[in-house]
C-alpha cells in the first residue's frame, strides 16, 4: 500500500469544517462590523472565548463517528473509536456549557481558561478525526483489494 | 504576649487540579505524529506494529508508553501549579492505563478472531489494519481516559465538600430563623 495524494482528501474534508466553522464566522463578524461602521475587529480568540470551538468539534466528531459506523471494521473497533470520539467531543462541548452556566449564575468565569480548554480539546478532536479518516481510507483500500 | 510569627503558621498545600486541556494537547500532538507516520511510512510503520503484535509485546509497549506519558504530564501540571500530587491521582494514573491496555488487548483478540472467522477477502491485510487501529485507539484511551476519570473524581469530591461546608451553614441559618 503506497501513500498517494488522493489519500489526502481527508485533509480537504476536515479543512471544510475549519473554514465553515471558524473562518466564516470570524469573517462574518468583520463584515458585520464593516457594514455597521463599527470599529470592532474581533480576533478568533475573542469570538470563541466562551468555548464555542467545542461545539464545532462535536459536530466534526459526530460526522467522523458516522463514517466509522459505515466502515467495514469489526464491531469492537467501530464501538471503541466511536466512544472515544464521542467522549472527546462531549468534553469539548462541556467547556461551552460550563462557561455558559458560570456566566448565567454570576460565578467567576475566566474567558482565557475557556478559550484554552476549548482550543486544546478541539485540537484533539480534529487530530483524532484526521487519524481515523486516514485509517478508514487505508481499510477501504485493503477491503477493496 | 507577642503575636504569632506568620512564618511559623502552617501554609495549606494546594493539590493538583487537572484540566482536560493538558492531556488533550498531548494526545493531539501524538495523533498528528501517528498521522504523519501513517502517511509518509505507510508500509514500514504498519509492519513494525504488526510485528510487535505477533511477538506479543504490543500491549506491554502501549502500557509503558501511556504510563510514562501520563506520569510526565501529571508531574508537569504539578510543577506548573506548584501543587502537591495526591494519592487519588497516583492510583488513577497508575492503574487505569494498565486496565485500558489489558481491555484493549482482549478487544483486539476478539476483533482478530472475528475477522479470521469470516469469509472475507484479504484477511491478512484486514487483520493488519485492525491491529493498527487498535494501537492508535489504545494510545489515545490510555492517556485520555485516566485524566478524564481523575477530572470527574475531582469534580465529584469538590461538589461533596461544597455540600458539606454548606450544610452546617444552612442548619445554623434555619436554627436562627426559629
Amino acid at each position: 500500500m503506497m501513500a498517494d495524494w488522493m489519500s489526502l482528501k481527508w485533509l480537504l474534508w476536515i479543512s471544510l469544517y475549519l473554514i465553515l466553522g471558524v473562518f466564516v464566522p470570524w469573517a462574518a463578524s468583520l463584515a458585520w462590523a464593516d457594514q455597521h461602521g463599527s470599529s470592532l475587529r474581533p480576533r478568533p480568540k475573542q469570538l470563541f472565548e466562551r468555548g464555542e470551538l467545542g461545539l464545532i468539534s462535536l459536530v466534526l466528531g459526530i460526522s467522523v463517528i458516522w463514517d466509522l459506523l459505515q466502515s467495514h471494521y469489526m464491531p469492537q473497533t467501530r464501538a471503541l473509536g466511536s466512544v472515544l470520539l464521542a467522549l472527546s467531543g462531549t468534553m469539548a462541548a462541556a467547556v461551552w456549557i460550563e462557561s455558559y452556566c458560570r456566566n448565567a449564575t454570576g460565578m467567576h468565569n475566566s474567558p482565557e481558561r475557556a478559550w484554552r480548554d476549548s482550543r486544546n480539546l478541539a485540537f484533539l478532536v480534529f487530530s483524532m478525526a484526521v487519524v481515523i479518516e486516514i485509517l478508514l481510507d487505508r481499510f477501504a483500500k485493503v477491503a477493496a483489494s | 504576649m507577642s503575636a504569632p510569627a506568620p512564618t511559623l503558621a502552617k501554609v495549606p498545600s494546594r493539590t493538583v487540579t487537572v484540566r482536560l486541556a493538558d492531556p488533550a494537547f498531548t494526545v493531539a500532538c501524538l495523533s498528528l505524529v501517528f498521522a504523519f507516520l501513517l502517511v509518509f511510512f505507510p508500509v514500514s510503520f504498519a509492519r513494525i506494529i504488526q510485528d510487535r503484535w505477533l511477538h506479543g509485546n504490543l500491549t506491554v509497549a502501549i502500557m509503558v508508553i501511556t504510563l510514562s506519558i501520563d506520569a510526565c504530564l501529571y508531574l508537569r501540571i504539578a510543577y506548573r501549579l506548584a501543587a502537591k500530587p495526591t494519592v487519588l491521582a497516583a492510583v488513577c494514573l497508575g492503574s487505569l492505563p494498565v486496565m485500558v491496555g489489558l481491555g484493549l488487548s482482549f478487544c483486539l483478540q476478539g476483533a482478530v478472531a472475528y475477522t479470521l472467522s469470516g469469509d472475507l477477502p484479504n484477511l491478512q491485510g484486514r487483520v493488519g489494519e485492525e491491529i493498527l487501529a487498535h494501537t492508535y485507539l489504545g494510545l489515545v484511551s490510555g492517556i485520555f481516559l485516566p485524566f478524564l476519570a481523575l477530572r470527574l473524581l475531582q469534580q465529584f469530591k469538590a461538589a461533596r465538600s461544597n455540600r458539606e461546608t454548606e450544610s452546617p451553614l444552612r442548619k445554623t441559618a434555619s436554627a436562627s430563623s426559629y
